[in-house]
C-alpha cells in the first residue's frame, strides 16, 4: 500500500496541510483496496469521512482503468445541511491533489435544472440522502445512473439505524448491490452498543467485509453546575430557573455556547430567562427549535459558524449538522436522557482531534445531579446505547416496491430473494411478501373489495410497472419516511411570518388566548384554515408544550442511575454530586428508604389528599406509564379502586382518595411477572395506541397523502385521516399486513415489551422494600409535582359522559 | 343499528334527531341527512389509495335500514351526495332507489355534486335543487347570510365537538349544530372527517356516540 502512488500523493497531500494520516484510515484504505466492504467507527472530528473518500481516490490513481466515466462514488448521508459542507471539503481536496472528478450534491434543495442535468451525466461522486436516492431509483432511466459505481459510502450510519430512513438505506443498498454484485459498501459509524449488529445490517451477507476501529477517543470534561444550597424536596423543573445566574458567567466567559435543552418550551423559558438575568445578551442570544421558520433557524446557524452569536438555546434541532467552530462550550439544561446523546452534544464543543468538548450540566431538580455521576460512570466505561435496527416495516417496503415500479418496473420472483437478504426483511414469509405484492397490485388480498384499484399494473412481460401519470406525481412528491405532526402556520395580523405550530397546540387555545413563540409572547387572533393569525402581546402566556419532546431515559442511563443511588448512602463518596446530595440522601433514608442495587423500593405515603402508591424501577417515563396502568389493574382485581397516575423518569405514583390496602404477600402479587404480557394488553387500550401508531404507517404506505404536486383545491378530494382509515381497515381488511405492523410498533415501541419485561425479571430478583410515610419523600415529591398526570379508571365511556355532563361540559373550539 | 333518539322542537315542527346520522321529522314522514359522499372510497382507490368497497356499501345499507325504519316517504339529502365524479360506488345508490319505489328522493345540491344533473333520474333523485323550502324550513347545502331569516338546514361542514374528559384525555365526536333558527347535520357518511373549529358562536351542540346523546354549549 505505502509504495502505491494514490497511497504516496494522497499522503503527500495530506502532509501539505499539516495531517498525518490515523492508523484506522490507512486501515480503511488498504481494505478498500483488496476489494472489502466495511464499517468505521471513529468519533466526530477524527476524519472519518477521508477515511473513506481518500480511499476510493487511491484506488483510483492505482488502477485508473477500472473506473469508468460516470458515477464512481455515492454518498449517502442523513442530513442535508451537511452535504454542502462536506461535497465542498471533497471538491477541494480533488483540486488539490490534481484529478478531474466533480462533486455533487442532489437532494431536496437541488434545482430541477441540475438535476436534469445529472440525469443526463452523472458527476462522479453524488451525495445524497435515502430520500434522495429512493428518487433516483424511481426514475426511468435509473440502470444507466449506476453502471459505472464502485462504492456507496453511508455516512452517520448511527443516525439512520434504528429508524425507517436506515430501512429506506438497507433496501436501496440490496438494490444496488444486486445491479452490480461487486459494489463495495463503507458505513461509517460513531460509537454505539451494537457495533456488531449495525454492520450486519449494512452488510447482510458480504463475505469480504471488516470493521475498522479508531483507537482515538474523544475526551470530554463534564461539570456539573451545584445550586447554592440542596434541596431536600426536590421540585420538578423550578431549580433550572433559579441557576440561571450561575449560567450566565459561563456564558460570558467562553467564546460561544450552545444551550441544550430538551423541549421547545423548555427552550423559550430559558431564552427569557437569560435575557432577563443579563439584558445585554440582546442580540447576541438566539433561539433554535423546529418550529421556528427554517429561514430564521438557517441564519442562525450561519451566524453561529461565523462567530456572530454569544449562545444559542436549542432543542436537539442543533444535535447534529455542521461543526459551528467558534462554539466552545456546551451546556445541557435537564437531563439528556442517554448517554449516546448527552456525549454527541458534548462533542459539539471543541471540535479539533485532540481538543476536549466541555459540557456543563444543569439539574432542573438537584435529584437530576446523580445524572452527572451515572453519566461519568456510562463515558468512562463507554457503555453507550444499542441502536435497534428496525424489522418487518412493511410500510416502507411496499413505498419500495411503488418505487421500484415507478422507475422502470421489476419482476417480483426477482426482487423477492434482494429483499429477503436485508436484515429488515430477512424474517419475511412469502405469504407477507405476496401481501406486499397484492397491496400494490390489486388493493389487498381480497381483490374484490378493492375494484377499480390502480397503482401497480403486471405487463403482460410480467414486469409490475406504474402506468398513470398522476400515481407517479403522488408518489414521488411523498418518498420518504419522515411524518410530520400537522403543522400549522404562525403569522402575524399585520403580515409576517413566525414559524410553525402543532396544529393540537392551537386546537387548545382559545381566541385571546397568549402563547410564547420565539421568544415572544403573542396573543391569538384568529384561525383561519392552517394559519394562526396572532399579535405581539406582553405579560403572562402559556409555553406550549409539546409532547413530542418526551424521550424516556435510556436503559444503559438507568442502569448506572440505580447504582449511583445506592452508592449514595456511603458517606465516604468521592464523587463531588453526591456529596453534594448527602442530606437528601439521609432525609431518604430516614424517612423511607434508598434502595440497593438488588432491593426494589415501594413507599406508600398518606396524606390529607388520600393515598399515594410509590415505586421507582429507574426504567423511563414510557416503561413507568405501562407499569402504572398494569399495576393500577392488578390493584383493581383485588379490590375496588379507581386511581390517578403520574410519573417521570424515576418512578411512578399510583393516587387514590380511598384507602390501598396492601400487604407484603399482595404487593408481590402484582409486582409478579407472571402474565406479564396478557395483563398489560388487559390493562390498556391497545388499539387506541395502534391507531396513533398507524399514522405514520398510512402516511408512508401512501394511504394517507401528505404532500400533493400542485396546491390546488380538487386535491381535497383525497384527504381522509389516518384514524378512519384505520377503523375501516380493523372492520373490513383485519388482516392488512399494515394493521398488524401498527400492533407490532405498539408492541416494541410504546410497550417497550422487551425492557419492560427485563425490568419485571429484575424486580422479581430483587428486595421489595415496602415502606410508609405521613409525608412526601425526597424520591416521590419531583413525581408527586411533575403535572403530566393522567387518570385511570374502570369507568366506560357512558358514564364519563354523564359524569361530564353533569360538570357542565363546554366545548373546546374556536370562534 | 342501536338508534338512539333525541326530540327537539325547531321553527314548531317537533323534530327528532339520531346518532345515526339523520334526523326524522314525523309531520313530514321525512328523513333528511346530508354529505353522503358516495363513492369517495372509490376515488380513493383509481388513486392508488386501497380503501374496500364496504366503506361505501357501509353507508347506504345503513340509510337503507334508516328507511325501512321510519318507513319514510321522502328522503331530503342536503349536498356532497356523490364525492367526486361517477364511479362505481355511485350505483349503489341507484339501486338503493329501486328497492324504495314508494319514497322519493331529493337533493340540494352540495359543491361535490357537479355531474349530477345529467345523471339526475339515472340514479332515481326525482328532483334536485340548489335551495328548496318545505313547510317552515329552507334546505340547502352550504348556510349563507342571505338565509338569516329563515329557518335552514344545511350541511356541508361535517361538525364534530372535541371534549375533554376528566383523565385530560380529547374525545371527539360529531354533532348536530343547532342555533336559534338553524341546524348544521353531521356528515352521513361514517367515511369523512369532523370539524370542530368553525362551529358558530352560540351555537348548542347535540353531539352523539354509539349509545346516546351529550349536550355542550
Amino acid at each position: 500500500m505505502e509504495d502505491t502512488p494514490g497511497y504516496r500523493t494522497v499522503t503527500e497531500w495530506m502532509r501539505s496541510k499539516g495531517n498525518t494520516a490515523f492508523t484506522f484510515q490507512q486501515k480503511a484504505w488498504a481494505y478498500y483496496a483488496k476489494g472489502y466492504s466495511g464499517m468505521i467507527v471513529a468519533p466526530t472530528g477524527f476524519g472519518k469521512t477521508f477515511s473513506v473518500f481518500l480511499g476510493v481516490l487511491i484506488d483510483f490513481m492505482n488502477h485508473p482503468e477500472r473506473y469508468k466515466k460516470g458515477l464512481k462514488l455515492l454518498w449517502i448521508t442523513p442530513l442535508r445541511s451537511l452535504a454542502k459542507d462536506l461535497a465542498r471539503a471533497m471538491q477541494q481536496a480533488i483540486d488539490d491533489i490534481g484529478l478531474d472528478w466533480v462533486v455533487e450534491v442532489r437532494n431536496g434543495d437541488t434545482t430541477i435544472k441540475q438535476k436534469q442535468r445529472q440525469s443526463r451525466q452523472m458527476p462522479d461522486v453524488l451525495l445524497v440522502t435515502p430520500e434522495s436516492l429512493h428518487l433516483l431509483l424511481a426514475q426511468k432511466g435509473r440502470a444507466h445512473f449506476f453502471t459505472s459505481l464502485q462504492a456507496v459510502a453511508v455516512d452517520e450510519w448511527h443516525e439512520l439505524l434504528g429508524s425507517k430512513r436506515g430501512v429506506m438505506a438497507e433496501l436501496a443498498l440490496a438494490f444496488l448491490r444486486f445491479k452490480s454484485p461487486t459494489l463495495r459498501v463503507w458505513g461509517i459509524t460513531a460509537t454505539i452498543g451494537n457495533l456488531e449488529e449495525a454492520a450486519e445490517v449494512l452488510l447482510p451477507h458480504v463475505k469480504k467485509k471488516i470493521k475498522v476501529v479508531a483507537k482515538e477517543k474523544k475526551k470530554i470534561d463534564i461539570i456539573p453546575v451545584f445550586p447554592e444550597e440542596v434541596e431536600i424536596l426536590p421540585w420538578a423543573g423550578h431549580l433550572g430557573g433559579r441557576l440561571v445566574e450561575q449560567v450566565v458567567p459561563i456564558i460570558l466567559r467562553s467564546k460561544s455556547t450552545i444551550i441544550f435543552t430538551n423541549t421547545r418550551s423548555q427552550s423559550e423559558i430559558w431564552y427569557q430567562l437569560l435575557l432577563q438575568a443579563y439584558p445585554d445578551f440582546a442580540g447576541q442570544l438566539a433561539l433554535h427549535h423546529s418550529s421556528i421558520d427554517c429561514q430564521i433557524r438557517q441564519w442562525i446557524e450561519e451566524a453561529l459558524g461565523e462567530g456572530r452569536l454569544k449562545a444559542v438555546v436549542s432543542t436537539s434541532s442543533l444535535d447534529l449538522g455542521v461543526d459551528f467552530k467558534p462554539v466552545d462550550t456546551v451546556i445541557q439544561v435537564g437531563s439528556s436522557k442517554g448517554v449516546a446523546r448527552f456525549m454527541q452534544r458534548a462533542g459539539r464543543s471543541g471540535h479539533s482531534p485532540f481538543e476536549v468538548s466541555k459540557i456543563y450540566f444543569v439539574p432542573t431538580h438537584s435529584l437530576e445531579l446523580i445524572e452527572v455521576a451515572a453519566l461519568k460512570e456510562a463515558v468512562k466505561t463507554q457503555t453507550i446505547e444499542n441502536r435497534d435496527p428496525l424489522v418487518q416495516t412493511f410500510d416502507v417496503l411496499v413505498q419500495f416496491l411503488v418505487t421500484l415500479a415507478l422507475g422502470g418496473g421489476f419482476r417480483p420472483e426477482e426482487l423477492y430473494p434482494v429483499i429477503r437478504d436485508t436484515h429488515a426483511f430477512s424474517y419475511m414469509s412469502e405469504e407477507e411478501w405476496q401481501w406486499c405484492i397484492l397491496f400494490i397490485t390489486v388493493g389487498g388480498s381480497i381483490g374484490q373489495n378493492y375494484e377499480e384499484f390502480h397503482k401497480v399494473v403486471r405487463r403482460e412481460d410480467g414486469l409490475l410497472v406504474v402506468e398513470k401519470r398522476r400515481i407517479a406525481m403522488l408518489h414521488r412528491m411523498n418518498v420518504g419516511v419522515i411524518v410530520s405532526d400537522a403543522m400549522m402556520r404562525v403569522k402575524f395580523v399585520t403580515g409576517g411570518y413566525l414559524g410553525m405550530i402543532e396544529e393540537y397546540f392551537i386546537s387548545k387555545l382559545k381566541q385571546g388566548d397568549k402563547f410564547v413563540l420565539a421568544g415572544r409572547v403573542l396573543e391569538l387572533a384568529r384561525v383561519k384554515e392552517m394559519t394562526a393569525f396572532v399579535r405581539l402581546s406582553s405579560g403572562r402566556a402559556i409555553t406550549p408544550s409539546w409532547l413530542g419532546g418526551r424521550l424516556p431515559l435510556s436503559s444503559n442511563l438507568s442502569h448506572f442511575l440505580r447504582q449511583k443511588l445506592a452508592s449514595s448512602t456511603h458517606a465516604g463518596t468521592k464523587e463531588k454530586e453526591l456529596q453534594f446530595l448527602h442530606p437528601l440522601v439521609v432525609r431518604q433514608n430516614e424517612h423511607s428508604h434508598i434502595p440497593a442495587e438488588d432491593e426494589f423500593l415501594v413507599e406508600l405515603i398518606k396524606t390529607r389528599e388520600g393515598y399515594h402508591l410509590f415505586m421507582y424501577p429507574f426504567e423511563g417515563r414510557l416503561v413507568h406509564e405501562v407499569m402504572a396502568t398494569l399495576l393500577a389493574y392488578r390493584i383493581s382485581r383485588l379490590f375496588p379502586i379507581s386511581f390517578s397516575m403520574a410519573m417521570n423518569d424515576y418512578g411512578f405514583e399510583l393516587f387514590s382518595d380511598s384507602e390501598i390496602k396492601l400487604d407484603q404477600a399482595q404487593l408481590q402479587q402484582i409486582l409478579s411477572e407472571k402474565n406479564l404480557m396478557d395483563d398489560v394488553l388487559a390493562s390498556i387500550n391497545a388499539t387506541e395506541m395502534a391507531k396513533r401508531k398507524f399514522r405514520d404507517i398510512a402516511v408512508i404506505s401512501g394511504m394517507v397523502v401528505q404532500n400533493y404536486p400542485d396546491q390546488q383545491k380538487s386535491n381535497k378530494s383525497l384527504q381522509a385521516s389516518s384514524g378512519i382509515i384505520f377503523k375501516v381497515l380493523e372492520e373490513y381488511d383485519p388482516n392488512n399486513l399494515l394493521l398488524k405492523q401498527a400492533y407490532m410498533e405498539v408492541f416494541n415501541q410504546q410497550l417497550e415489551e422487551p425492557r419492560l419485561v427485563s425490568a419485571f425479571q429484575r424486580i422479581n430478583k430483587s428486595k421489595i422494600i415496602f415502606k410508609f410515610a405521613t409525608g412526601f419523600t425526597p424520591l416521590s415529591f419531583p413525581i408527586k409535582v411533575d403535572s403530566l398526570r393522567q387518570s385511570l379508571s374502570s369507568e366506560d365511556l357512558l358514564s364519563r359522559i354523564q359524569k361530564l355532563q353533569h360538570n357542565n361540559a363546554q366545548p373546546i373550539r374556536r370562534k | 343499528m342501536n338508534i338512539v333518539e333525541q326530540d327537539l322542537i325547531f321553527s314548531g315542527e317537533n323534530l327528532i334527531l339520531t346518532n345515526q346520522r339523520i334526523i326524522y321529522w314525523p309531520e313530514e314522514d321525512t328523513l333528511i341527512l346530508s354529505d353522503l359522499h358516495l363513492g369517495k372510497a372509490a376515488h380513493f382507490r383509481k388513486h392508488g389509495i386501497a380503501l374496500p368497497k364496504q366503506v361505501a356499501e357501509r353507508d347506504i345499507e345503513r340509510l337503507a335500514k334508516l328507511i325501512t325504519h321510519y318507513a319514510a316517504k321522502q328522503v331530503v339529502i342536503t349536498g356532497d351526495l356523490v364525492h367526486a365524479g361517477a364511479n362505481k360506488e355511485v350505483e349503489l345508490f341507484a339501486s338503493l332507489t329501486l328497492q324504495f319505489p314508494e319514497t322519493a328522493f331529493i337533493l340540494i345540491k352540495g359543491n361535490h355534486d357537479r355531474f349530477i344533473d345529467k345523471k339526475l333520474s339515472a340514479i332515481g333523485l326525482h328532483a334536485v335543487y340548489s335551495i328548496w323550502n318545505m313547510g317552515p324550513i329552507c334546505f340547502t347545502h352550504q348556510y349563507t347570510r342571505e338565509l338569516a331569516d329563515k329557518w335552514t338546514i344545511s350541511g356541508h361542514l361535517h361538525p364534530g365537538v372535541r371534549v375533554q374528559l376528566p383523565t385530560k384525555k380529547y374525545l371527539r365526536c360529531p354533532c348536530y349544530v343547532v342555533t336559534e333558527k338553524q341546524i348544521i347535520l353531521p356528515a352521513f357518511s361514517l367515511f369523512t372527517g369532523l370539524d370542530t373549529w368553525s362551529i358558530p358562536e352560540n351555537a348548542t351542540c347535540y353531539a352523539f356516540f354509539e349509545d346516546g346523546f351529550f349536550k355542550v354549549g
